[in-house]
């Protein structure tokens, strides 16, 4: 489409830039926010222009200690969250290539009813199971463990049924030249279908990254070891803090740094990503 | 040496379906075999039961005297081209052809000392480090080629590889497939809805019809004896003028006022032949009838003319005649014609045998 309607342009621009604005100005405002000291926040009005604490409150909290009441340094809760995270992701996505695998190409008896369930458990996400998923847990003495952290978030329908739709989109033609050049069921698997969904694997990886990062109820459920501490739920910590007044400096800080790295996958991956979701090379 | 022998082959699907009810033919080593018949009439699946991506439900197949129907397709020693080609997507040129190979563990310098001959053998040289997508619809069909050449495999199976090229590009292939089967003689079993094709690629043709084989014999053979009005009519282009007529004392009775003259012990109803190319033009009075002309295709090499025989009643049989050189007859004029007796092909109606 070639249009040339410099109006048009000048409005799409605009709008664009408003909603850029409006998604941008309360991360500015954390930032800057960081660089004052903690009692900048109780007189009243909000500052717009970084400060001058903003080395040391950074140092303090990436290094030392994230403050209010947390007293693990935020690249170790990071390094948790990184964890989980990616448990989690690698886990989830590993699972639901098997399973789809086996629901596509393997005839075995109640296939249909397989899937089936494991479409029903789209109904039940941990947040409708936890008090169930909490007492297994506890059961097999897995509170404050990764195993823990990461195995019960593990299990996951849409990705198995966003693979099964690659699979199913692969001509059966392209199977039968696989037979009939040797590819046992393994070799296929690796060496043509693994190849063939790299873009749908990285488009789920980005997804199943942010959620895991972002996981928030079921650590702060089954984690009372500050040793395990994942980021996000921290900062929720941070806030409760019952006495004195809230350090908004680290706060907003230790906020900024649990952006980074979802932020950092997105952009890393946005290509494939994007690619994943729109075309298939089939 | 016979190579390949399908013995009462037959197929039912799951679903019950009898897409083949028995099938006979021994195929001799270096032969070239077409299956050829109408979309659905079982070819593929007849292919498919001797490649094993498809069951055998009754009788056997055996290859160089070895029973085959348990076997794994890759333990059959056979290489498969498929209409669509089903080229990896992602892997290069050398590495399709090169995948069957390696999965059998054969040294890597044989593996790239055979693709490079292959490949030579087939001009797909500069290309080996392409992926499909780059390459067009002939070059992908030669790379599918390509992958079954390497194999160096006792039987070569093709699915209509020919149909999702253009007219042009297809005949150049056509010519190209026969000559590469001439050269590496390997027995070949081929499977195209294209009577074209199937005569000028055959050693010998099997036509089938609703998974039964209605003959099996040499491209000539099927043209000159046809077993059965439907072999018959699917052999030749434009196909053989077929009336229902019936046999008396006087000859081949066509409709009450027109019979010719024939003295054959059979009597009853059958089914009168003539291919379009075998009528004569002649005039009143040495023609055996008149065709009241319908439509005139002038193709210069030759001409196709559509008429109906005239008759009192009004709807007489259509025939078409196939004239070499350009003719002009005007539509709806008379045209009279003479079959000569020689080039009839006479058939039971009941039984659809030749008489
Ligand atoms: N998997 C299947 N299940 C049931 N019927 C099938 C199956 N595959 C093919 N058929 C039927 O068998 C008949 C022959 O099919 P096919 O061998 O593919 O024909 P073609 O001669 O066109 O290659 C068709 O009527 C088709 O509908
Ligand atoms: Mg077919």
């Amino acid at each position: 489409m070639i249009e040339n309607r410099p109006w048009l342009t000048f409005a799409s621009h605009a709008t664009l830039l408003l909603g850029i604005g409006l998604v941008a100005l309360p991360v500015w405002m954390a930032l800057v926010a960081s660089t004052h000291p903690a009692s900048a926040f109780g007189v009243g009005h909000i500052p717009l222009w970084f400060g001058d604490a903003g080395a040391e409150t950074w140092g303090t909290v990436l290094f030392e200690e994230a403050g209010n009441g947390v007293d693990t340094p935020v690249w170790f809760m990071m390094l948790n969250s990184l964890i989980m995270a990616l448990g989690i992701t690698f886990g989830k996505i590993v699972i639901s290539l098997l399973s789809a695998y086996a629901i596509v190409f393997f005839r075995f008896p109640c296939r249909n009813l397989c899937f089936w369930i494991i479409f029903m458990t789209l109904m039940l996400p941990v947040e409708v199971r936890i008090v169930p998923t909490y007492e297994v847990v506890a059961n097999l003495d897995l509170l404050n463990s990764y195993t823990g952290l990461t195995l019960p978030l593990i299990a996951s329908a849409t990705a198995t049924f966003l693979f099964r739709q690659c699979f199913l989109s692969i001509p059966g033609e392209l199977v039968e030249a696989a037979r009939i050049d040797g590819a046992g069921p393994w070799r296929f698997f690796f060496d043509i279908l693994l190849p063939l969904s790299r873009t749908n694997i990285a488009a789920l990886f980005v997804i199943l990254f942010i959620y895991g990062w972002n996981q928030y109820l079921w650590p702060l459920l089954i984690t009372t070891d500050d040793a395990y501490y994942t980021l996000v739920m921290s900062i929720k910590r941070m806030l409760s803090v019952t006495d004195g007044d809230i350090a908004w400096n680290q706060i907003m800080a230790t906020t900024l740094l649990a952006m980074l790295p979802p932020v950092a996958v997105v952009i890393g991956m946005q290509k494939l990503f994007v690619k994943g979701l729109v075309d298939s090379e089939k | 040496m016979t190579d390949v022998i399908l013995e009462k082959v037959g197929k039912t699907y799951p679903n019950g379906y009898q897409a083949i009810p028995s099938v006979d033919l021994s195929i001799e080593e270096g032969e070239f075999i077409v299956l050829v018949g109408p979309s659905g009439c079982g070819k593929s699946t007849l292919l498919r039961m001797v490649a094993g991506l498809e069951s055998i439900s009754t009788g056997e197949l055996r290859i160089r005297g070895e029973r085959m129907n348990e076997k794994e397709p890759a333990e059959r020693d056979i290489a498969m081209v498929f209409q669509n080609y089903a080229l990896y997507p992602h892997m290069s040129v050398y590495d399709n052809m090169a995948y069957g190979l390696k999965n059998r563990g054969i040294a890597k310098n044989l593996i790239e000392e055979k693709v490079s001959d292959v490949a030579k053998m087939l001009g797909l040289t500069e290309l080996l480090q392409r992926k499909p997508r780059q390459l067009s619809g002939g070059q992908r069909q030669r790379v599918a080629m390509g992958r079954a050449m390497v194999r160096d495999p006792k039987v070569f199976l093709f699915d209509e590889p020919l149909s999702n090229l253009d007219a042009k590009l297809r005949v150049q292939m056509r010519v190209e497939i026969r000559q590469l089967q001439r050269k590496l003689g390997t027995t070949t079993l081929y499977v195209t809805h294209d009577q074209v094709e199937a005569m000028t690629l055959a050693d010998r043709l099997v036509v089938l019809n609703k998974g039964k084989a209605e003959q099996i014999g040499t491209p000539m053979d099927l043209y000159n004896k046809p077993a059965t009005p439907f072999v018959a009519a699917f052999i030749g282009s434009p196909s053989m003028n077929l009336i229902d007529a019936t046999l008396t004392e006087q000859g081949v009775k066509i409709s009450e006022a027109l019979t010719l003259p024939l003295s054959h012990q059979h009597r009853g109803d059958i089914v009168w032949g003539i291919r379009p190319e075998h009528l004569e033009v002649s005039d009143e009075q040495n023609g055996d009838f008149a065709l009241r002309i319908q439509a005139v295709e002038s193709l210069g090499a030759e001409t196709l003319i559509h008429g109906k025989i005239e008759t009192e009643s009004a709807n007489g049989e259509s025939m078409v005649v196939r004239l070499s050189g350009p003719h002009l007859p005007d539509v709806n004029s008379l045209m009279w014609l003479t079959a000569p007796m020689s080039h009839w092909h006479l058939f039971d109606a009941k039984t659809q045998q030749r008489l």
